[in-house]
């Protein structure tokens, strides 16, 4: 495999090259599906960046304000407390009499979980002793004589669980030093494999991610247990994951692009979200897929437990992710880029140079050649192309991008 | 060789060093170890109790190794006494994680019992309310509790005993747990500086030496609270305490310095006494016990009630106070008998022959599942899987047609190598696959099938540019693979750092996530590339009805005439 780049592509990527895909206007002959399967541009996110700044600061506010005010559903593993779980399906008001005659005080809750054969009873309380237990499993065992896995009554298939109501406090706190270590490796490693502006943009998606998820489990009070704070942690690596692979693209696509007074960084960007697109959107579905079919199984089969917390908390993470990766991490990329450094000086002079004298002969020149090209006169818009302003969101990039890096 | 010929073997190269590593994988599955070709599964697929213990200092500092590792040697003792097979004890950070498979593993949540026992002489005792309070009228007038039954030596060894009205030593799940409520007082303090604090306050009231600060303590004690004490008592001060909770004939007693401590017990073992049918705890003191043992029951023997009593202290807790009938008893043997079962008096006999833990513990989390619940959890994983390889199977083959049999088989390949490494870690490192191991797995199959979707992108880009399906495919390669690798390398870190951080089941999930990502990377360099790079050099494959790439080939086709046009102007210019 050869990394060379043949003579005739690199004579395109010089100054004075002709910019063929300037001259070339996708969108009048292809519908909006076709340009998102392509990459040839469907949406302008970079120049519409204000708008997705407000969704965006709309979104967060809403997390920010309902973790603020409604906070979380805590699970039993912050309160502390047993959790016994038995096969079959009974009425709930019998299993809570059996609880009182057995305990003497109500359970918290009873509810039924899963569905057909692997249906369960599982009962919810505040911490009971071993004695306490032991009674209670007796009696549940003489009441609904509950079966094991070969068909027989059996006490043992009467599963017991006990958190003690520091443990949900240890394992965020173990979350907390993890989330510490995870950034300062994290900011590192993209910092030394990108650039600031890069590395910056990244972890402010990273953090819109985690705020956002949080915000959704507040909002819809979802109940939170160590798995879904464990599952966060997993959501950051998603985030950054995505981001990564957009950036990528915008590196490799706004290479060289001070050089060239064609097109400004914002240009390349968005091109780059949009020869993305594609990608980000399978990635999602392909991610979310097997997730959904985790959580729809879980649900319907166990009815809970880590395996639906886990697989919540990472649909709900990966579709933030996924979102802030287009529309947070490379507008907020882009604005930087043109607020501080060279970039916004190129992007004056590219604009400069669009609205210039040069602009206008090279509009007439446009137009000749189009109508000697396709027999009809172009439109305003395809002349303007055509003279090299403002390029399609899909179109190719014009930078030296066949520069080896290394 | 000539450089065409090498470059046509090369995909073919790729996928034989693949083939060779899964060959050595099967290899060490199949032919060392039990030769078993199944993963080791976690308690929740199996069915089994798995207790989490968080060790507790009473100077609330971290517990020092040396300490973990003698409690797990302990605890290790105390299962195997238990008979059950297959039992783990591991540390995992400051905690102690205790695995027992199967159904019988519901006595393993007492194990953790810390088992300082110390044997008191008992100076008062004072029966206490039902509320677990001491009634306000008896506390100026201990009397003595007139159901304490006589300590009758009977004709053969055994020569204390307990009375049957005291209670079965129930183990508590949380031994030492703190009171449920912290107060607000506390707010901002650790959950360990929280226990020192309560430690310390409990020895300053209920160890005192003042009387006036003794009777306040047993006004104040309330036996219905588990005891923040809990093993953490200085056996060289009085102690206030309750008798174990749970007791119908509950008691507040003010007990002297310990005159014998566990550690001289030589041996412990449970039996049936037929004559009063009740099960019973034989214990064996060792010659410095023994003695001492002797002069106990010779003092007790001349005192009035209720100082003639001795009470066994089992974890700060009175497990049995009788009266001594006769003393002094030499031989070194006694018997502790009260409302015991066949596995609760195994279960004392167990925790005191395997000697007291260097640490006190709370049981963080005790989990029991059930054989029955196991096996419909790993069904529901196993299923959950299943469907979340099709359902991707099935968009990728909409997406990318026929390219989509490149993801199945780089899947499967990724599938194969994940299982037998799963296998054999679970031999070697004692690696279990529990639930949320599974779901690593399922989410990992995402994560695989992206790299796929990189790579195809690239193509595209590749092909947009004008770019045959052939000429596009090495280039695409170049570009995806520092994408793939940049995107990998962050996953990689999120669950080594969830792996080396985390405590519990989630170890399983980042440890799963993580070995689906490592395994990303080789599959995706050692079997989609070269099956892709084989493809492309086919004529079926560079069909666009087989490889869904008509539509990028007409855009480059209308880039080429639009380009051509331009061209012709620039040049005419």
């Amino acid at each position: 495999m050869s990394n060379q780049t043949s003579p005739s592509l690199r004579k395109r990527d010089t100054e004075d090259a002709v910019d063929y895909d300037a001259n070339f206007d996708t969108k009048s002959q292809h519908g909006f599906f076709s340009r998102l399967y392509t990459g040839t541009g469907a949406i302008d996110v970079i120049g519409r960046r204000r708008m997705w700044y407000l969704i965006t600061a709309v979104i967060l506010l809403i997390s920010l304000a309902s973790i603020l005010f409604r906070g979380f559903n805590f699970g039993i593993d912050f309160e502390g407390g047993t959790r016994i779980q038995f096969p079959g399906s009974v009425e709930q008001s019998q299993v809570e009499d059996v609880y009182r005659g057995a305990v003497g005080t109500d359970p918290e809750s009873v509810q039924k979980v899963g569905a057909g054969a692997t249906s369960n009873m599982l009962i919810r309380s505040e911490a009971l002793n071993q004695g306490q237990v032991e009674k209670l499993q007796a009696a549940l065992y003489t009441e609904f004589q509950p079966k094991d896995s070969s068909g027989k009554p059996n006490i043992a298939a009467i599963s017991v669980s006990d958190v003690s109501e520091t443990w949900g406090s240890q394992i965020t706190k173990k979350a907390l030093i993890a989330l510490a270590v995870f950034l300062a490796i994290v900011a590192v490693y993209i910092t030394i494999r990108f650039e600031r502006d890069m590395a910056i943009a990244a972890l402010a998606a990273m953090v819109f991610d985690v705020a956002v998820t949080a915000g959704i489990y507040s909002l819809v009070g979802l109940e939170v247990s160590p798995a879904t704070v464990i599952g966060i942690l997993t959501i950051l690596g998603f985030s950054l994951y995505d981001s990564v692979i957009v950036f990528d693209k915008v590196e490799e696509n706004t290479r060289g692009v001070l050089h060239v007074n064609r097109r400004t960084y914002a240009e390349q960007a968005n091109l780059a979200v949009n020869q993305t697109f594609m990608r980000s959107i399978n990635t999602a579905l392909i991610g979310i897929l097997p997730i959904v079919g985790l959580l729809v199984i879980a649900v319907w089969l166990l009815g809970v437990g880590t395996l639906k917390d886990l697989a919540l908390v990472q649909m709900v993470g990966l579709l933030v992710g996924t979102y802030s990766s287009i529309f947070f991490a490379t507008p907020l990329l882009v604005s930087l880029k043109e607020r501080f450094g060279p970039v916004a000086a190129h992007t004056k002079k590219v604009l400069a140079k669009r609205s210039g004298v040069a602009s206008a002969r090279a509009l007439a020149a446009a137009e000749q050649r189009a109508v000697a090209a396709t027999g009809r006169p172009p439109s305003e818009a395809e002349l303007r192309r055509a003279a090299g302003q403002t390029p399609e969101p899909g179109a190719r990039p014009s930078g030296k991008r066949h520069k080896r890096r290394n | 060789m000539p450089p065409s010929q090498g470059s046509a073997q090369h995909p073919l190269r790729l996928l034989g060093v693949y083939a060779a590593l899964l060959a050595v994988i099967y290899a060490l599955v199949f032919f060392t170890g039990d030769k078993a070709p199944t993963p080791k599964l976690g308690i929740d697929l199996q069915g089994g109790t798995r207790v989490t213990l968080t060790a507790r200092t009473p100077d609330g500092s971290k517990p020092s190794q040396d300490s973990l590792k003698k409690a797990q040697e302990i605890i290790e003792n105390r299962v195997n006494g238990l008979g059950v097979g297959g039992s783990e004890v591991v540390i995992d950070g400051d905690n102690i994680v205790i695995t027992v498979p199967g159904d019988d593993g519901q006595q393993a949540r007492a194990l953790a019992t810390t088992a300082k026992l110390y044997i008191r002489p008992v100076l008062a005792a004072i029966p206490v309310g039902p509320d677990g309070k001491v009634p306000t009228q008896n506390a100026t007038q201990p009397a003595p509790a007139p159901e304490a039954p006589p300590v009758v030596p009977p004709a053969d060894q055994p020569p204390a005993e307990v009375p049957p009205a005291e209670p079965a030593p129930q183990p508590r799940v949380f031994p030492a747990q703190a009171p449920t409520q912290p107060p607000a007082d506390t707010g901002g303090l650790t959950p360990q500086e929280i226990a020192q604090k309560e430690i310390a306050e409990a020895r300053a009231t209920r160890q005192s030496a003042d009387p006036a600060v003794q009777q306040a303590a047993v006004l104040a004690l309330d036996c219905s609270k588990p005891d923040p004490l809990a093993g953490n008592d200085d056996p060289t001060l009085p102690l206030i305490t309750c008798s174990i909770p749970g007791s119908q004939s509950s008691e507040v007693y003010l007990l002297g310095p310990s005159k014998i401590d566990g550690q001289e017990i030589k041996d412990a073992t449970a039996g049936l006494n037929s004559q009063q049918a009740r099960h019973e705890v034989n214990l064996e003191f060792k010659s410095g016990g023994s003695d001492a043992w002797a002069a106990i029951t010779g003092d007790a023997i001349k005192q009035q009630s209720p100082q003639n009593r001795v009470a066994f202290v089992l974890d700060s807790r009175v497990v049995s106070a009788p009266v001594v009938q006769q003393g002094p008893q030499l031989g070194g043997r006694t018997t502790i008998s009260g409302n015991f079962t066949a596995a609760s008096s195994k279960e004392l006999a167990n925790t005191l022959k395997y000697g007291s833990l260097p640490l006190s513990f709370q049981t963080s989390e005790a989990e029991t599942v059930s054989a029955t619940l196991g096996l419909s959890s790993l069904r529901a994983g196993l299923l959950a899987g299943a469907i979340g390889l099709l359902v991707v199977l099935l968009y990728c083959l909409a997406y990318y047609r026929m390219l989509g049999f490149l993801t199945a088989l780089s899947l499967f390949a990724s599938g194969l190598a994940v299982y037998g490494i799963m296998v054999l870690l679970g031999r070697w490192i004692g690696f279990t696959l529990d639930l949320a191991g599974i779901a690593g797995l399922i989410i990992g199959i995402g994560m695989t099938a992206d790299s796929f979707v990189v790579f195809f992108e690239r193509i595209k880009d590749e092909m947009r540019e004008g770019r045959s399906f052939r000429s596009a495919v090495p280039r695409g390669w170049a570009r995806a693979r520092r994408t793939i690798l940049s995107g990998n390398a962050v996953s990689l870190i999120a669950s080594a750092v969830l792996y080396l951080l985390a405590v519990g089941q989630v170890k399983g999930f980042a440890f799963t996530l993580g070995l689906t990502t490592v395994l990303d990377v080789v599959v995706v360099v050692l079997v989609t590339m070269p099956l892709v790079m084989l493809a492309s050099r086919s004529q079926f494959w560079a069909k666009p009805g087989v490889n869904g790439l008509g539509a990028i080939q007409e855009v480059a086709r209308e880039r080429r005439a639009a380009g051509a046009a331009l061209s012709e102007g620039v040049r005419t210019r």
